[in-house]
């Protein structure tokens, strides 16, 4: 379990972190969201002592963060960088020892991870001969061949090709469920409601939304239909309980109380057109964080 | 895991990277072929010991042997060649055939301009055998004739100037303080670079999430100082072998206590000045930015370099002594007194306490810099900025660098494509301190002309606190040249 506290950062007169306090559970994904210059990069700097913290704690396991525990951390940082003349195995096999565990160890791991992302033939070239996503391959091996207990991830899918978002996707949903502690910021938000059981909004460094994804949209008081009709389209006017926040040819959307019936509205939709298929859903992520961060 | 065993680790890097490039094997490579060279070179480049001299005309009887004689005594090897006429034997001359050709124990005839030392045997050779040849006529024995003829002996003696000291001591004094001064300069500056491109090239983020910034800066330097060492060790000893192989050394000043100094002198002096460049490489923010971090420090380096000749001319001197306690200088300064036999015992021990007071009283500094500046992103910090602003350790909200998101208060700096550059007041001071600063260095240089009588040390030591102290502001104000001009 990773803890923030009531951490507080300030850069000037800029406060990059407000307060921030929530937890990060093991064993699952957590989504950490918020606009550009919210302070989710401050934050993830923060869990590795690369920002002094004005005020508050990042606690891992109840206990405040020491650089013991840090070899147990692994770190993909937004402006990705590694040694560009070295070579990639022993580039890789340097940090893992780093993180303390022994020079064979580690160089089983690196050359597992190597076969496993196929840069296997690559792991005596230099890192600059490799292309770009390759090289965003070997600094995913970077953050992970300590075999963290924690995974803090800054944009890991930016730059990504759909295939590789899809196999980054799979990759940290499999370390979650070995246990592992997983954090990483994105600005996906349909990949991060999908993958993640938990999420953290943050906006102008104070945390407003945190927790279970599935409890929060749960909690949030509208719930929305997405509808689809043959036809011209109807008048949507007297739709009460529901209204209508987004119509096109052939669909609309509309917002209903949490408390509605949900049978007096298929009705009531069913009176205006020929319908062809009706759901019922709480909000999206996107939903949810738009009105979280909504000015 | 502790931070040391991180820092071993962070050393082992280094010497295994470094080690490895062809850059650096060339330049091994390359020192010891050119130390050897210098050792070997001219005993194999001495020109051949054998001389052809030619014989015509009358002469004395003896006159052959004696040549061969008196050639042998002068270290050459003389064949003597008769020849029948005189202008068969200049012909001989003339192609080359003899060195010279002496013609009836008159004459000595060359090609060109005389081998010195060949004409001195060959008149001497004369000389002796007319004299002889005379002695016999006027009925002196030949060992009456020898023991007039006796020289007093008379001895040469190079005093240099210190007792027990030759000049040859001084050459190879000048040669250590030389390999002090390149070794601390490039394996220092290797120091900084190697900060600058981990910086640069963000992968000191990756390396700090895992281990403290003082066991990243401390295992670099640790692991180029080994490197540095292991790279002087091999060519002193290129130099040790080099020299026995052609016995063309007997210099009594490279002892095994001076030359065990040296090693220690350059591993103190390379601590100190690599702790400092490692700071400086911290500030910049590309590789670009390394020489002009490293300006001062550079300018320190070739002061106290250049300063510590003082010590070799005059190892007893105050100036020299003083030179040689004080801890920026003493690297340099400290092993040629040493070597020059003007130091008690107990003083290098002192002045390496001294040192090593300095150097603790640095790493603390640089680690305080360092620790500040090597995550700060943006374009590259005076020490005057993290001076002022404690926070700099860190960027701001995510994407923007610090200095982007904090407005300071008064921006005595305005950016322009990622310099920074001074507006109108700031560099009306700025050149009002340089001025002052000048004019200081001047008073202090007549000063010290008049104190010491010798114009050479007030012009050294004006123009040396004029480069220093330029140097420091510009460190501190990270004024690079002209203002940048704004659209």
């Amino acid at each position: 379990m990773l803890g923030f506290d009531g951490v507080t950062k300030r850069f000037g007169l800029v406060t990059a972190l407000d307060g921030c306090t929530f937890a990060v559970r093991p064993g699952r994904l957590t989504g950490f969201l918020g606009p550009n210059g919210a302070g989710k990069t401050t934050a993830m700097r923060a869990v590795f002592g690369l920002v002094e913290l004005d005020e508050g704690t990042v606690r891992w396991r109840g206990a405040p963060i020491g650089p013991a525990d840090r070899t147990r951390f692994g770190y993909m940082p937004e402006e990705r960088g590694l040694y560009p003349r070295m070579r990639v195995r022993d580039q890789l096999v340097y940090l893992g020892q780093l993180c303390g565990r022994g020079q064979a160890d580690v160089a089983r791991s690196v050359d597992a991870w190597l076969e496993r992302v196929g840069l296997a033939g690559r792991a005596c070239d230099r890192l600059d001969a490799l292309s770009h996503g390759n090289q965003q391959r070997v600094q995913l091996i970077a953050a992970l061949v300590g075999e963290p207990d924690l995974l803090v991830l800054d944009e890991p899918f930016s730059g990504l090709d759909p295939i590789a978002m899809g196999a980054m996707g799979d990759l940290l949903a499999g370390l979650a469920a070995g246990g592992a502690t997983v954090l990483f910021s994105s600005h996906q938000l349909d990949l991060v409601q999908d993958l993640c059981q938990d999420v953290v909004i943050i906006e102008q460094g104070r945390i407003v939304l945190a927790g279970e994804l599935a409890e929060l949209r749960a909690k949030v008081a509208d719930r929305f239909v997405a509808i689809r009709y043959r036809g011209p389209a109807p008048d949507w006017s007297r739709l009460a309980p529901a209204t209508v926040i987004q119509a096109g040819e052939g669909q609309a959307r509309l917002r209903v109380g949490r408390e509605a019936d949900v049978a007096a509205v298929l009705a009531a939709v069913r009176d205006r057109a020929d319908l062809v298929s009706f759901s019922y859903q709480p909000p999206t992520l996107s939903e949810l964080f738009r009105q979280a961060v909504a000015p | 895991m502790t931070g040391a065993r991180q820092g071993w680790l962070v050393a082992r890097r280094e010497l295994r990277e470094r080690s490895r490039s062809r850059a650096f094997q060339a330049s091994v490579v390359l020192m010891i072929v050119a130390v050897a060279a210098v050792l070997i070179l001219p005993a194999l480049l001495k020109p051949g010991s054998t001389r052809d001299v030619g014989i015509t005309g009358p002469a004395p009887a003896a006159l052959t042997a004696t040549i061969a004689q008196q050639a042998h005594a002068a270290g050459i090897t003389a064949r003597v060649h008769p020849y029948a006429s005189l202008p068969a034997g200049e012909q001989a001359v003339r192609q080359g055939h003899l060195d010279v050709l002496v013609a009836g124990a008159q004459r000595l005839e060359w090609k060109g301009q005389p081998d010195e030392q060949l004409k001195a045997a060959v008149t001497a050779a004369i000389q002796l055998a007319v004299i002889r040849e005379r002695a016999a006529a006027a009925g002196i024995s030949p060992g009456a004739l020898a023991a007039l003829l006796t020289p007093a002996p008379v001895t040469n003696v190079e005093l240099g100037s210190v007792p027990g000291r030759s000049p040859a001591d001084q050459t190879a004094v000048l040669v250590m303080t030389g390999v002090l001064f390149f070794g601390i300069s490039v394996f220092g500056q290797m120091v900084l670079t190697g900060v600058l491109e981990e910086k640069a090239s963000r992968v000191v983020e990756v390396l700090l999430a895992r281990i403290p910034p003082r066991a990243l800066l401390a295992g670099k330097i640790a692991g180029i100082g080994l490197l540095g060492l292991a790279q002087i060790g091999v060519t002193a000893l290129a130099a040790l072998i080099a020299a026995a192989a052609v016995r063309s050394i007997d210099i009594p000043a490279v002892r095994g206590p001076v030359l065990a100094w040296a090693l220690a002198w350059f591993v103190l002096g390379y601590a100190l000045y690599a702790t400092v460049y490692g700071a400086l490489g911290s500030l910049g923010s590309r590789v670009e930015d390394a020489q002009a971090v490293a300006g001062p420090v550079t300018v320190v380096m070739v002061v106290a370099y250049f300063a510590s000749f003082l010590t070799i001319g005059q190892p007893g001197s105050a100036a020299a002594k003083a030179l040689s306690y004080f801890p920026l200088t003493a690297p340099m300064a400290m092993p040629g007194r040493i070597a020059m036999g003007a130091t008690a015992w107990w003083e290098p021990v002192i002045a390496a306490a001294l040192t090593l007071a300095a150097i603790g009283g640095l790493v603390r500094l640089a680690g305080r810099v360092y620790t500040r500046a090597i995550l700060h992103s943006g374009p590259a910090l005076s020490l005057r900025d993290l001076w002022r602003d404690r926070t700099t350790a860190g960027r701001g909200p995510s994407g923007t660098s610090t200095r982007d998101a904090e407005a300071p208060p008064q921006p005595a700096y305005v950016e322009a494509e990622g310099r920074t550059a001074m507006t109108g007041t700031n560099l009306t001071r700025y050149r009002m301190l340089i001025t002052a600063l000048t004019g200081t260095g001047v008073v202090l240089g007549i000063a010290a002309a008049v104190f010491t009588r010798d114009v050479i040390i007030g012009v050294a030591a004006g123009a040396a606190f004029i480069a220093i102290a330029t140097q420091l502001v510009k460190l501190w104000t990270r004024h690079t040249g002209p203002p940048v001009a704004h659209h």
